[in-house]
């Protein structure tokens, strides 16, 4: 109850952190126009909204499974598509994976995720996965490397089973991004799961997973990335620590990801609920689109 | 301060959930919500009582019948499993502390393989719920301590 309870001041302060942001901002819109001149005040051009600037280092709102800092625009949106196949890419030998298309051919744990910016910095989404886990998340993205040596996010989300309606999963925890130029980012991102084990905290030694989320997006082509993640784990820590690379390519507003993975998870808790733990690693892909 | 007040009630909401996320233990035990994994609640929960099941509690038999092994009436019932060498397969303690997996007696009530005799209750069932297997095993990885 007392790490319920901790978590639950935590998630207050997250939630709070924009309320407080917005209340010290300066307002933003310029001035009401007086009757009379409404007209052509009105035909000017909104002022430019540096979120909607493509950002070669932060192409897309995550890494493969982790979220980035990049900045979803006020009022705008972005939607993503990811599989992980059900084929282990080390079963029987080569000519039999060629024959199964390297695992295309069989079934797959589809997510379908879509993702709002409320107001400036701040984020929701919703992420369902085809084994019927769904999770809300949030992001107030406090700091860009506009401004810091470091992008900060602070992350809150919930996930929970049979459609929301079993074994609830809250995590909150942050993204620290460093840009590299127009390189890439490296990413750390400690994360505190709660609840990550679906049995009763009586019959477990451990029901929560404290995890720091390593990532890496490297620019190699003008629009080509090679991406990666490492989640190392303490406390509840079934399966293998989750670890995945892939190779990404970006055009106009889309995202087109080829990853292998040592599991399937791609919501927080099925994070912190490790890989499979059998030494196999899949194929999978993410598919994103920005809606602005 | 709209918004102020907006964060502070999804806050509110968020922190009622987040304590309300484990799940129930008397969910899973089905038959016997009140089986927790202490040697005192299995004792009363699973060898003295028939649960609502029909799955027939432990000391209809395991009473002291020279014909039975093992009493686990009252104060016979923890020095009779824990640490005490199996009948059927001498080799084993029907509760190895800290060891739920080579416990004799989890086996007699799992069914497993390399059992002598019955599975536990005797009659073909009804047997132990998987959660009350689980909270069983609980307890006996925790040391199986006479608590």
């Amino acid at each position: 109850m007392t790490v319920s309870r901790t978590l639950g001041l935590l998630v207050a302060l997250l939630v709070l952190a924009p309320g407080l942001a917005s209340a010290q901002a300066p307002p933003a819109a310029p001035a009401a126009p007086a009757n009379g001149e409404s007209s052509a005040a009105a035909a000017q051009p909104a002022p430019d909204d540096p979120d909607r600037d493509f950002n070669r280092s932060q192409p897309d709102f995550v890494v493969v499974n982790l979220p980035t800092t990049l900045r979803l625009p006020k009022f705008k949106s972005a939607f993503r598509v990811t599989h992980r196949f059900g084929r282990p890419l080390g079963q029987g030998s080569f000519g039999d994976l060629a024959d199964d298309l390297f695992g295309l051919d069989s079934g797959a744990q589809i997510g379908l995720e879509y993702r709002f910016g409320l107001m400036r910095g701040l984020q929701v989404g919703i992420h369902r996965t085809s084994d019927r886990t769904i999770e809300f998340f949030t992001q107030y993205n406090v700091w860009t490397q506009a401004d810091k040596p470091i992008g900060l996010g602070v992350i809150a989300s919930i996930d929970g089973t049979d459609n929301f309606k079993d074994s609830y999963t809250p995590a909150i925890g942050v993204a620290i991004s460093r840009e590299l130029g127009k390189y890439g980012a490296v990413y750390v991102e400690p994360m505190w799961v709660n609840n990550s084990n679906r049995l009763p905290s009586e019959l477990v030694d451990d029901n929560d997973t404290f995890m720091v989320g390593l990532g890496a997006r490297i620019r190699v082509r003008p629009t080509l990335y090679i991406v990666g993640e490492f989640i190392p784990r303490s406390g509840n820590t079934p399966g293998v620590n989750h670890g995945t690379f892939g190779l990404e390519k970006v055009v106009g507003g889309h995202t087109f990801q080829l990853n292998f993975s040592d599991g399937f998870g791609t919501t927080m808790g099925q994070l912190a609920r490790g890989g499979t733990g059998k030494d196999d690693w899949y194929l999978g892909f993410n598919i994103s689109r920005k809606f602005f | 301060m709209r918004f102020r007040v907006l964060s502070l009630l999804v806050a509110a909401a968020v922190f009622a959930g987040t304590a309300a996320c484990d799940e129930a233990l008397s969910d899973l035990t089905g038959p016997t919500p009140n089986l927790e994994p202490t040697f005192s609640s299995i004792q009363q929960e699973i060898l003295n009582t028939t649960d609502s099941s029909g799955r027939l509690a432990c000391i209809n038999c395991h009473n002291g019948n020279p014909f039975v092994p093992g009493n686990f009436t009252g104060a016979n019932a923890y020095p009779a499993l824990v640490g005490r060498s199996s009948v059927e397969k001498p080799g084993l303690l029907r509760v190895a502390p800290g060891d739920p997996n080579n416990s004799y007696f989890v086996h007699k009530l799992e069914g497993g393989p390399n059992i002598v005799g019955e599975r536990m209750p005797r009659g073909g069932g009804p047997f132990l719920t998987g959660g009350q297997m689980l909270v069983i095993r609980k307890w006996i990885a925790d040391g199986a301590p006479n608590n």
